[in-house]
């Protein structure tokens, strides 16, 4: 082959070169070329996603000095959280639940309400003002950070090109030395029922149901469908929740917890069949039909309802993004692929978020924009997927971090449980809202910590603490040994850790 | 932690115990990080991005999906080098470097090029 390339000097080279077996390199910008200045500025990361993933690394980037551009096509930044997830359904939850509250405990409280009615409209409209709110406060920030934002939906045109067809008409095209993808998820369809986001509705349509609807059927007994379905029965609705495990709360939820949280909803109103598969549905009466069966194969039933939610989960959207042009994969659930770093099979394109590997939450998709950001500028990030806190939003609360009982069991690693109730918590006494208990588990030769569960009154708030202490390692012990404040909450975690290698004091 | 360190301390015998959270100093940049990648921590199947030169199990599988200013040509590389004689052009004969790849060529000379090359530069601010 390099005699093809021995040529005498006085040869005829053109004739030669027709022969020659040199590859020939195309490029779509001519070599020959020689300019002064570029075409178009490069930017050092383009982002497509303004969702928490996006527009979190999108102002990391900016204070870490990098010339950032966020494309966003929704119009409005924040993605499904902060525009059709956890911030709104956060206002229905706190509202219905004061509306409910109101309804039904405030008596005992030595509070007299005279009429109490329902304003939907404005209860929505108080959600809006939330949202729009905290929208507009990313769009502040991306200013203060010198983020340059990009209305329209980005596709690859290459390896460092993103073209974006602009929200207003006409199209762009952005050039990074980085891209990363954080595009997020959608609600998984049920197959046979086609949203209309008015019968038929992901929890997208079940945050702007225009009226109460009087019967409520939530496919899923996962987070979402407790917290919408908790949402309309505290409204009105008598909802039923229909869940093919014979257990609610999802994955990750402790079996224990679990079945409080069932036996509190259960009180409250909601009804759930468990251990229950829908086989079909119809949309076409005046009702949305559903054939259920049992899981295990028995009797059928015919459910209906005016409003179905399906909350069977959400899957990743990449849909658009043009992923084939730059032959980047996706596994078999449309996870894009990546490393520990975030890196694609073209390092300088990452993922992160809801459309790549872990749980779809935004705080999960918040810690990865901050390390990809750094992986990017300082070459090291850190998050921990062993330590990721879940919450539910329902009243009372559920919120856990590290690993559950059932999976400590299945992996036999040995473990001691510490527990206390909220009825034996002074604060949770004076609140009158003392259902529910923390669940703290730990190794039973060192007392690290190695999981906590919490069900009650600001569960959510609490699992902060047992974050930290698993992220540092700490020991129930270490817990127990911090002075918490009284009367707070806060104490029962205490006692719950205390009661691990010793005993609780006021259970 | 402090509490139980100070416990610790007064332990006059035996059976003492060790806190968990200890403060570990101050913050230090790593002077070296290993960047070869490895699979996400939060991935089901353990598997890289493929493409990835890790990903394969030989040189030739690498060599089939690896990309240099497009794909890489597999016959390039599937010949010995001992196999395609000597480096060094015969007596009397030079390589040609208008035959090289393209990339290897010289970049021909724009009209402004020249000039400002023939005016010691000075055509560029005339």
């Amino acid at each position: 082959m390099l005699s093809s390339r021995l040529i005498p000097r006085t040869a005829v080279r053109s004739a030669l070169r027709s022969q020659s077996s040199l590859p020939t390199v195309l490029s779509p910008v001519s070599r020959w070329r020689r300019g002064y200045a570029s075409q178009a500025e490069e930017k050092d990361l383009v982002i497509i996603g303004g969702g928490v993933a996006g527009y979190v690394a999108a102002i990391k980037a900016g204070q870490e000095g990098l010339k950032v551009t966020c494309i966003e096509k929704r119009g409005m930044l924040g993605g499904t959280c902060l525009n059709v997830g956890c911030i709104p359904s956060k206002s229905l939850l706190n509202n219905s639940h004061l509306y409910h509250q109101i309804l039904h405990d405030t008596k005992n409280r030595g509070i007299e309400v005279g009429d109490v009615k329902l304003n939907l409209q404005a209860m929505m409209k108080a959600k809006d003002t939330s949202v729009t709110g905290l929208t507009k406060g990313i769009e502040f920030l991306f200013k203060k950070n010198g983020v340059e934002y990009i209305k329209g939906t980005g596709a690859f045109a290459s390896e460092h090109e993103v073209k974006v067809a602009l929200n207003d008409g006409g199209e762009t095209s952005v050039i990074g030395k980085n891209i990363l993808i954080a595009t997020g998820s959608e609600s998984t369809p049920f197959p046979g029922l086609e949203f209309d986001e008015k019968r038929v509705v992901t929890s997208t349509g079940a945050l702007s149901l225009e009226k109460v609807p009087e019967k409520m059927i939530v496919i899923g007994g996962g987070i979402i469908g407790l917290e919408m379905g908790s949402v309309w029965s505290r409204l009105g609705a008598k909802v039923t929740v229909v869940e093919f495990l014979d257990q609610i709360g999802g994955p990750g939820m402790d079996n224990e917890i679990a079945k409080q949280t069932l036996k509190l909803l259960k009180k409250q109103g909601m009804e759930f069949k468990l251990g229950t598969k829908v086989v079909s549905g119809d949309n076409s009466g005046e009702t949305v039909k559903l054939e259920v069966d049992s899981a295990k194969g028995g009797k059928s039933e015919t459910l209906d309802a005016d409003v179905v939610l399906v909350a069977i989960g959400r899957r990743p959207y990449t849909a658009g993004l043009g992923l084939e042009n730059v032959g980047l994969e996706v596994d078999e659930r449309g996870r894009v692929v990546i490393d520990s770093e975030y890196r694609t099979k073209a390092s300088h394109i990452r993922c992160i978020g809801d459309c790549t590997f872990g749980p779809m939450l935004a705080h999960k998709a918040e810690e990865e924009a901050v390390a990809a950001v750094e992986y990017i500028k300082k070459g090291y990030g850190h998050v921990n997927y062993g330590v990721i806190p879940s919450v539910m939003y329902t009243h009372p609360e559920v919120a856990w971090v590290g690993q559950s009982e059932q999976d400590l069991k299945k992996d036999n690693i040995p473990y001691k449980i510490g527990t206390f109730p909220f009825s034996a918590n002074s604060r949770a006494k004076t609140n009158l809202d003392t259902e529910g208990m923390v669940k703290m588990i730990a190794d039973p030769e060192t007392d690290r910590l190695l999981g906590c569960h919490i069900i009650g009154p600001n569960a959510g708030e609490m699992i902060a603490e047992a974050t930290l202490a698993l992220e540092y390692g700490a020991s129930t012990e270490d817990i127990a040994r911090t002075c918490h404040a009284h009367p707070t909450l806060a104490e029962a975690f205490k006692e719950a850790a205390m009661a691990t290698y010793s005993k609780a004091i006021h259970y | 932690m402090f509490a139980t360190r100070v416990l610790r301390q007064a332990a006059a015998h035996g059976a003492e115990r060790t806190p968990m959270i200890r403060f570990i100093g101050k913050r230090s940049v790593p002077s070296q990080v290993d960047h070869s990648p490895q699979p996400h921590p939060a991935s089901p199947t353990g598997s890289l991005p493929s493409g990835n030169g890790n990903s394969h199990t030989s040189f030739s599988s690498y060599r089939d999906a690896a990309q240099q200013h497009g794909p890489l040509r597999k016959s390039i590389g599937n010949t010995s080098a001992a196999k395609l004689g000597p480096v060094e052009p015969p007596r009397g004969m030079y390589w040609d470097r208008n035959e090289l790849p393209e990339r290897f060529r010289r970049s021909p000379l724009t009209l402004a090029e020249i000039e400002a090359i023939e005016t010691g530069g000075a055509a560029m601010f005339g």
